[in-house]
């Protein structure tokens, strides 16, 4: 009995074993094809057509329920002859899709055509593990000077207690005494405090703690007033500086080209956000939907995103919230800096090579998922920089060169005139 | 009894006074974020004239940025009126348009800078489609200039600067327009370094 029992089971595992081994091994011969299917589909079809969007072309989930096996054959290596041929369902489709021409895919044979409709039948793998980076560790900006002002207050709430514990109960001992315990009476509370401040040391000190409270309390605030730093507004549409320049990589300059060029760094136009967000729409986060932020840019131009199409009538400006915010009598120049003083600054603020320099005053807003203001951006801020930044060694800058042409013109005794030095430049006067 | 309970509740009272005033003192410390703080003289910050992203109520729309008046252009704009944004401005300017500057270390250079900064991100710093935001799967479908085939025909490699200008100006498929941000001249000087990479230099 017991020997039948040990085959029955370890037959019972075999089996076992080989239903599974053989359900894996259908699975992946399956999940070859559709990976197979998913990297040609990234790289020839997903530059117009999406799984469950439109966007150039149609939304591509369910294709092989709206045309047989046979047609896609013929349709996607070469529409445009099936087009021409006067196939009625290609003329269909093509007319449908406002006449825009698929390209053509000589180079797609049979299999990896059944391969990219695998991969669309059996959709998007699931993600096993999260984007990596994204739950990076928030950088607490809290400045060590605050710390140094939580932890004096404590400390020195802790003296005081400790001073008027004992006070207290001096004067407890005191009021026991000329009492006497058998008083049945309580004390009231407001007595106590009464008496105790008529002992004058406890007043003296009790003023003086107030003094240098309120005196230090007025002296920061002083400091502080009009310095924004650490300003962080909450902004119409939540975009993270941490995802686009931090794990996205994109360059400051994609979207703020004006600081390499003009006094102002400029805040980019929706139509830049849509030169990327047309075919971004992280609907893998969102159940198939939209993004909700993302929305918010098609909402502002009155783009849909169904049809393609902006309606100017229902677009509406984005309104950000400033955050560096110079006082309008202060001149300051984002190319300038940039552009001719980038080396120096680089130098001076040391600065990787992998950084833009743009962090020297902003900060690492590569890891900022609300922007903030990292610097105070103050007068004595500025002219701390300009007093210790050497610029010297500046041989292959053009605007060195300049300033050194016109300094041998002036020893030479040459005429030079204001025009020589910049002085017709709009922006001299006019800003 | 009674005179250790009255010590209780004066201990009570003045622990929990300094306790109120520690707490007070410290969360007054702390800066709000969401504000500028205190601000003296905040006219002074504000810009008399319009910046250009001010509300404006001089205009019907409420915006300072407006456009042009019809019939006029900005000093220095060049217009590009000849190719519009269609298969015949493409092909038509794919033919007649070339590069008006020269080819030469310091326009390559440049022209290298901006599109490691516009294109790379997608193309690929050798233009071969791999650029990190293919890598890590954000975008994709981007042809590379060696060996990709054009949507509107033909290879990538075989591209005319006339094309690859007309297509930096208005975009094709998922790529938007880079008009706004790379000024014509620098337009040409991407051009230029594109047909560097299409060779594979």
């Amino acid at each position: 009995m017991r020997d039948i029992s040990v085959i029955l089971k370890s037959v019972w595992k075999s089996l076992f074993v080989f239903s599974a081994i053989s359900v894996i091994a259908v699975s992946t011969v399956n999940a070859q094809d559709a990976k197979e299917g998913r990297t040609l589909f990234k790289a020839k079809c997903s530059s117009c057509h999406a799984l469950d969007a439109k966007l150039i072309g149609p939304a591509l989930t369910g294709v092989s329920d709206r045309h047989d096996e046979a047609w896609l054959l013929k349709w996607i290596p070469n529409s445009a002859g099936l087009i021409a041929s006067g196939d009625a369902a290609a003329v269909k489709v093509f007319n449908e899709n406002n006449k825009v021409a698929m390209t053509s895919f000589p180079e797609l044979d049979e299999t990896k055509v059944k391969d990219i409709l695998q991969y669309i039948k059996e959709g998007e793998p699931k993600a096993a593990t999260p984007p990596g980076g994204a739950v990076a560790a928030k950088d607490e900006s809290t400045s060590g000077l605050s710390i140094a002002g939580i932890v004096a207050i404590v400390v020195l709430a802790i003296v005081i207690l400790v001073i008027l514990g004992r006070a207290s109960k001096l004067l407890e001992r005191l009021i026991l005494l000329k009492q006497g315990i058998e008083i049945e009476e309580d004390v009231p509370l407001k007595v106590g405090v009464r008496k105790m401040f008529k002992n004058k040391k406890f007043v003296m000190f009790f003023i003086l703690c107030l003094i240098i409270a309120l005196g230090s309390w007025g002296w920061m605030g002083m400091w502080n007033t009009g310095v924004h730093t650490g300003y962080q507004p909450v902004q119409p549409i939540k975009f993270s500086h941490e995802l686009h320049a931090g794990i996205n990589q994109i360059d400051c300059q994609y979207c703020h080209n004006g600081a390499f060029k003009s006094k102002n760094a400029t805040i980019p136009s929706l139509n830049v956000c849509m030169n990327c967000h047309k075919a971004v729409q992280a609907r893998d986060k969102y159940d198939g939907e939209i993004s909700p932020e993302i929305k918010k840019i098609y909402n502002a131009l009155g783009y849909d995103p169904e049809t393609q199409k902006y309606d100017e009538g229902k677009a509406k400006p984005m309104e950000w919230v400033r955050v560096h915010n110079l006082p309008d009598f202060a001149y300051f120049n984002h190319s300038q800096h940039v552009v001719v003083a980038e080396d120096a600054i680089r130098k001076a603020k040391g600065l990787q090579p992998t950084e833009p320099v743009c962090f020297a005053c902003h900060g690492p807003v590569n890891t900022m998922e609300e922007i903030y203001q990292y610097s105070p951006l103050t007068m004595k801020w500025c002219i701390n920089c300009h007093k210790e930044t050497d610029i010297s060694g500046q041989k292959n800058n053009a605007f060195y060169a300049k300033v050194i042409e016109a300094h041998e013109k002036i020893k030479k005794g040459e005429k030079i005139t204001p025009a020589l030095l910049g002085g017709l430049e709009c922006g001299k006067c006019h800003y | 009894m009674k005179g250790s309970t009255l010590a209780m509740n004066k201990n009570k009272f003045v622990y929990t006074a300094f306790l109120a005033i520690a707490f007070a003192a410290t969360f007054s410390a702390c800066k709000d974020k969401r504000s500028t703080g205190l601000e003296y003289a905040r006219n002074m910050y504000d810009p008399i004239a319009y910046n250009p992203d001010q509300p404006n109520k001089n205009f019907k729309d409420g915006k300072t940025a407006q456009l042009p008046p019809a019939h006029t252009k900005p000093v220095g704009f060049t217009e590009y009126d000849e190719y519009p944004n269609t298969k015949e401005g493409y092909e038509a300017a794919g033919v007649s348009m070339v590069n008006p500057l020269p080819v030469d270390t310091v326009n390559l250079a440049q022209g290298q800078h901006l599109f490691k900064v516009f294109c790379a991100p997608c193309h690929g710093e050798k233009g071969d489609g791999q650029g990190h935001l293919v890598k890590i799967e954000k975008f994709s479908g981007v042809p590379a200039y060696q060996t990709g085939a054009s949507s509107r025909g033909g290879n990538m490699v075989d591209l005319t600067a006339g094309k690859i200008y007309h297509t930096i100006t208005y975009g094709v498929n998922n790529m938007g327009s880079h008009a706004s941000q790379i000024s014509p001249t620098d337009r040409w000087k991407v051009v230029m370094y594109v047909q560097q990479l299409q060779k594979g230099q």
